[in-house]
């Protein structure tokens, strides 16, 4: 796809192949929704959509990793979107009002593992995990959460 | 005399069908806002069903693993622990033989028959129309009977294993399964032509629930549900496992409405039994297909691979992150009732309540597989004025 | 005649999904259908919970379904029974390490019959269920 590669050159800060075959493309975070935007317009809006958003928790590294799975349409490419935020203050601009379908993805993120999407209304804790465990205020996909 | 001023009486009613009831099988709960008969807002609700298997999963080794994910989902086991099981042979650089990858691609499509199956007969007895139902249900025990030849087990057979699966097949079981195929093939095609021509059946689903093509993708909708929508959305194209190998068409239709989802998944039951009976007369002997457990590796490189499958449901993703130690540092599982339940809250407006159950249906709900679910709220159609607030808990 | 005499002959069942993983509630399904006949024994699905006689409850009961549960069992009317079908439902299976997750249905409602397996099959289901009818109708419950 053209327009990702330009994407590529302008925005990444490196980009390396996930197996089996994706692309991965690392992006500074405070540019996701900007990065998105593009990549959405460059494919119009059945040109492509949100698969699945993955954070995972380094404790080591004090920070957290923000997955973006784009899957493009109707070629079937996969494309991953990956930023890097702080572990303390995990904060990241909602896509919610370009891709609806992030919603899910959003509110799950949030409820287990903390990242605070700026802009999204939904989500709140308990939406899953029970209310002993949030009130406890921890998250279960901390590698410290203890549950 | 001319009216001049309306007084709106707020009427309020909670009709609780759930969270048990008697035809669906799992706990969701739906808040349908309506205003009359018409409705103007849903939230999905649920959250009864999470198991923070995610959490469970990094706790126990790479090979225990493989048991828990078999039980994010009855229905699609063996998807499941599909996608599961090519993620860790990414990672450890494993290949299976063809015969092993031509094995699961049946164990797969059986899958998908029965859960196709399934679904539609639940979807007949929404309509109220039980005989349909036990019909479908008889019918349905053909398939089982051969999952239970392939895989040992009814539903959950844990047939995959690393760099293979856990059985091979005779040829004995090979021409009992083709049997049962052969059977299965002429009760589907009545049951497709019920659901074509029976008159009840095309006024409750035609035209409702219509979902368009923009909103498809907008939302992250997969599988049937897309295709049925026209939008040509399907993990197999990636040709895992033997699909490259195996001929099929994939079934897309532009009715976009209920009727067209439930018409997708009877013809994708033929596809199936088609590609079925293709791996039996097809199936490759180019090495053994149970591997031996004793020699599989015990360390795990470090490494990350991300793998879809296309689940009954739709697009089934897994991404796993190995750090090099005996358990994952990450298993992510997105199932595709996860994006299709809790994204398509839009879509129940401006049809009747009586319509909710039916479009609810139309998207094959698994509530186990989100197992992990939220609230969806849609803020447009929302109306200021008085709510006839009815509750559906349905679908237990 | 006591009243669980009478309800042997014909015991409507409810089904609840405390956080099953569908595998049982498939199985439950089954065994409702024309294959297996539940009928022959006067078994029927009941329409609601204030209708049922036995209660099935299938998978590990998670923290949020356990309220759910306690609150469909006092609903229910008396005499009232509960089967407690698959390996979660027994004692939360793979699933007993889990945060979210009480274990199994004992926990939190009484249980009269066990029925083992992963998912059992709708045999061994039904078997469950005539198993306690006969318990009724020797009046030992």
């Amino acid at each position: 796809m053209e327009a990702l590669s330009e994407l590529v050159k302008k925005y990444a800060l490196t980009t390396y192949s996930m197996k089996p075959n994706r692309l991965v493309i690392e992006i500074p975070r405070d540019r996701v929704k900007e990065v998105l935007k593009a990549i959405k317009e460059g494919c119009g809006d059945t040109g492509i959509y949100v698969s699945t958003i993955v954070g995972t928790d380094f404790p080591d590294k004090k920070q957290v990793r923000l997955d973006y799975y784009l899957v493009t349409h109707p070629d079937d490419n996969v494309y991953v979107l990956r930023t890097w935020l702080p572990r303390e203050d995990p904060k990241v601009d909602s896509i919610l009002d370009l891709f609806p379908g992030a919603l899910s993805g959003e509110c799950e993120t949030y409820d287990l593992l903390g990242v605070v999407f700026e802009g999204n209304l939904f989500i709140r804790r308990e939406f899953f995990v029970p209310t002993d465990v949030a009130s406890k205020e921890v998250f279960p996909l901390r590698k410290d959460s203890g549950v | 005399m001319a009216v001049d001023k309306v007084i709106e009486i707020p009427v309020s009613l909670e009709v609780p069908i759930g969270p048990q009831h008697p035809a669906l099988h799992e706990p969701v709960m739906l808040k349908v806002y309506a205003e009359g008969e018409e409705v103007v807002k849903v939230e999905v609700n649920t959250g009864y069903n999470h198991r923070g298997i995610e959490k469970l999963v990094e706790k126990n080794s790479f090979y225990r693993n493989i048991f828990i994910v078999s039980r994010v989902c009855g229905i699609c086991n063996i998807v499941h622990s599909n996608a599961y099981v090519r993620a860790v042979e990414q990672v450890m650089g494993i290949e299976p033989p063809g015969r092993a990858k031509y094995l699961r691609v049946l164990a797969m499509e059986l899958e998908r028959i029965h859960s196709h199956m399934i679904i539609n007969a639940i979807m007949a007895e929404v309509l109220g129309y039980d005989t349909l139902f036990m019909y479908i249900m008889r019918d349905r025990e053909k398939v089982m009977k051969a999952k239970e030849i392939l895989t040992g087990n009814r539903v959950l057979g844990d047939y995959l294993m690393v760099g293979g699966v856990r059985r091979d097949l005779s040829e004995v079981d090979r021409e009992r399964i083709k049997d049962v195929l052969i059977k299965l093939e002429p009760e589907v095609r009545k049951y497709i032509r019920v659901f074509e021509e029976d008159e009840t059946i095309g006024k409750r689903l035609r035209g409702v629930g219509v979902v368009k093509p923009k909103d498809v993708t907008l939302h992250g909708l997969v599988g049937p549900t897309a295709r049925g929508s026209g939008v040509n959305i399907d993990a197999r194209r990636e040709g895992y496992d033997a699909y490259g190998e195996v001929p099929f068409n994939i079934i897309v239709r532009s009715d976009m409405d209920s009727w067209s989802r439930m018409m997708v998944r009877w013809h994708e039951t033929i596809e199936s039994i088609n590609m079925c009976k293709y791996v039996l007369e097809n199936l490759p002997s180019d090495g053994p297909a149970v591997p031996d457990e004793t020699k599989l590796p015990r360390k795990f490189p470090v490494g990350e691979a991300f793998t879809r499958v296309e689940a009954p449901r739709g697009e089934l993703t897994y991404y796993v992150m190995s750090d090099g130690r005996q358990n994952p540092w990450r298993v992510k599982i997105r199932t595709p009732s996860f994006n299709n339940i809790i994204n398509s809250g839009f879509s129940y407006i401006g049809y009747t309540i009586a319509d909710v159950p039916v479009i609810l249906t139309s998207y094959d709900p698994c509530i186990s597989c989100m197992e992990r679910a939220i609230v969806t709220d849609l803020r447009r159609g929302e109306k200021k004025y008085v709510r006839f607030k009815d509750l559906n808990r349905g679908l237990k | 005649m006591s009243r669980a005499k009478v309800i042997s002959y014909s015991p409507w069942i409810a089904h609840f999904n405390t956080g099953a993983c569908n595998g049982c509630d498939i199985e439950v399904l089954a065994a409702l259908t024309p294959l297996y006949d539940p009928e022959r024994f006067g078994v029927k699905l009941s329409p609601s919970i204030r209708h049922a006689d036995i209660l099935i409850v299938t998978g590990a009961v998670t923290k949020k379904a356990a309220e759910r549960l306690k609150r469909l069992y006092e609903q229910m009317p008396r005499p009232k029974y509960v089967i407690a079908v698959g390996a979660c439902a027994i004692d939360g299976g793979v699933f007993s390490k889990s945060y979210s997750v009480v274990a199994g249905a004992d926990r939190v409602v009484p249980v009269d019959i066990y029925v083992p397996g992963c998912p059992p099959r709708p045999e061994a289901i039904l078997d469950g269920v005539v198993q306690l009818v006969q318990k009724l109708r020797s009046a030992v419950v």
